[in-house]
């Protein structure tokens, strides 16, 4: 199996993923989930640095790995004990739904990478239609799902599929912007973590359509 | 070596084979939950004390009661004649494809399934019904699933296909991963695990499959219960040798396949541990969740064959 390879079926292991988070609804689940995807995204960074000689994606792909794969869940994870909230997602679309919608839109994402000039390249070609299948379904979850925790997902997910795109198309960011993303991130999500608290402290529970009630 | 000889001894390798790998299951399963287990071979004792026994029939059922297990376990053993092993390549890959093993696993099913509601019992009755709702999704995405490795191989013979990923190795294409991931929840179901069904509760809320046997004492719930056991290697051997397809002999010798025997033993070892992780991992769902699990399987199965095509 070649570097090539490895890339392929990571980049295809994190579209499962995101399909998996569509298709469930217990939260544990989905953040575990999260915690896989980010992880096979380090395999990607540290397959293309072993394949491309570029040393400075060890340090990405370590970043990803502890960061994404086991601190960020773990927070979430905490959160969720914190507030003891239900412990189930609902969303505003039902599941099947949900999964018919995301199948479209990964259609729509692979059929515009197979457009790209790049597309001849099968890595390029895969990974740009994962990340851009991904991008549209983390945006889809965004909007269709009703907790904060839930939404905080989609956004992570979004950023790993941003990460990704950057990683196959441009065989990686400089280091400098890879630290600064990856601490933009973790402040996001403790931000967000503390609104989640606030939120489930003003409403009793974690549900942002209820924000709604805010208004004069 | 003829074809129907190869069958033969194919067959009867997976029939001693599957009590052995459920067996090996539990106790895994006992070991994730720091249990002891019960012994590896507890499979072969209960199929023994039930032969022996004496079947009890209830006196309204009709003929069909006793056909249901007898053909459940006719189609499940016809099926592993179509299925590549250890070598790669079927028995009698000429009788049949992908069709034709998806159609004999139908065909066990309806006969189970017409048994159960003979007795007039509400909980046969029960039984069938959900285990016809679960079959209805499930096949769907096992049929995408093959077909998807089917497109690639250019056939729909588990033989041919088997040999042609052989020759090549596994190809690396998002739709194989997204196939492979459709197939596993496929044989979560069709094995009765836990996140769609519990192999080891007899809670009537809950039980699929156990509610269709529980009508059957003696001989009769021996065959069922090997069948099942052979059905479940057999979902597990195809989902391996499509995608693994490592260590396969290439040709009948006695060496390669020696070998072959032991990369096909580790390679479902590992799959039994997969299945058993997510077993431990996982509550059981809901019945009206299964459902949108068997979606996220059959969405699965249809991204992966139009990813082919983008």
């Amino acid at each position: 199996m070649t570097a090539d390879d490895v890339v392929i079926l990571c980049a295809a292991g994190m579209l499962v993923s995101v399909y998996l988070m569509v298709g469930q609804k217990a939260l544990f689940v989905a953040i575990r989930l999260y915690g896989v995807q980010s992880v096979l995204l380090g395999v990607v960074a540290v397959a293309m640095a072993l394949s491309e000689h570029r040393s400075h994606l060890f340090t990405s792909a370590a970043l990803t790995i502890g960061l994404k794969g086991l601190l960020i869940p773990w927070f979430l994870m905490r959160v969720i004990d914190r507030i003891g909230i239900h412990r189930e997602i609902e969303p505003y679309v039902n599941i099947p739904s949900s999964l018919l919608i995301c199948l479209g839109l990964t259609i729509v994402g692979y059929r515009v990478s197979s457009g790209l000039a790049e597309a001849d390249h099968a890595v390029t070609h895969h990974v740009v239609g994962v990340s851009l299948s991904m991008l549209l379904m983390g945006l889809f979850l965004m909007v269709s799902r009703r907790k904060a925790v839930t939404q905080i997902l989609a956004l992570l997910s979004v950023e790993n599929a941003v990460f990704l795109v950057a990683l196959g198309a441009t065989s990686g960011m400089p280091l400098v912007v890879e630290l600064g993303i990856s601490f933009d991130v973790i402040v996001a999500v403790l931000v967000l973590g503390i609104l989640v608290h606030r939120i489930v402290d003003r409403f009793e529970s974690m549900d942002v359509s209820r924000l709604s009630k805010l208004k004069g | 070596m003829t074809g129907g000889m190869a069958a033969g001894l194919q067959a009867a390798a997976l029939l001693a084979a599957a009590p052995l790998v459920r067996g090996g299951m539990k106790k895994a399963k006992a070991a994730f939950q720091n249990r002891q287990g019960p012994p590896l071979l507890q499979g072969y004792y209960d199929l023994a004390k039930l032969l022996r026994k004496e079947p009890v029939r209830s006196e309204a059922s009709s003929w069909i009661f006793g056909a249901g297990p007898r053909l459940y376990f006719a189609t499940a053993l016809a099926a592993t004649a179509l299925v590549p092993v250890l070598f790669a390549g079927a028995p009698l890959e000429e009788a049949g494809g992908i069709l034709v093993f998806v159609g004999l696993m139908a065909l066990g099913r309806f006969a189970l399934a017409t048994a159960a509601l003979d007795t007039g019992s509400p909980f046969g009755g029960m039984g069938s019904s959900r285990e016809m709702t679960v079959a209805a999704l499930a096949e769907p995405a096992l049929l995408l699933g093959l077909f998807t490795v089917g497109l690639a191989g250019g056939s729909l013979n588990l033989g041919d296909l088997v040999r042609a990923t052989a020759l090549r190795g596994p190809s690396a294409h998002p739709s194989e991963l997204l196939a492979a991931a459709a197939l596993f929840i496929v044989l979560i179901a069709e094995a009765g695990r836990v996140p769609v069904d519990n192999p080891a509760t007899h809670l009537e809320l809950t039980m699929i499959h156990e509610a269709m046997t529980l009508e059957y004492s003696g001989p009769d719930l021996a065959l069922v219960e090997w069948a099942s056991a052979l059905k479940e290697l057999l979902f597990m051997t195809v989902l391996v040798n499509l995608f693994l397809p490592f260590g396969l002999a290439l040709d009948p010798g006695a060496g390669a396949l020696a070998l072959s025997a032991a990369f096909y033993a580790g390679k479902v070892f590992l799959l039994a541990v997969a299945v058993t992780l997510v077993e431990v991992t996982n509550a059981k769902l809901r019945l009206f969740r299964v459902p949108e699990l068997m979606a996220v399987s059959l969405g699965l199965g249809f991204l992966a064959l139009t990813i082919r095509f983008l």
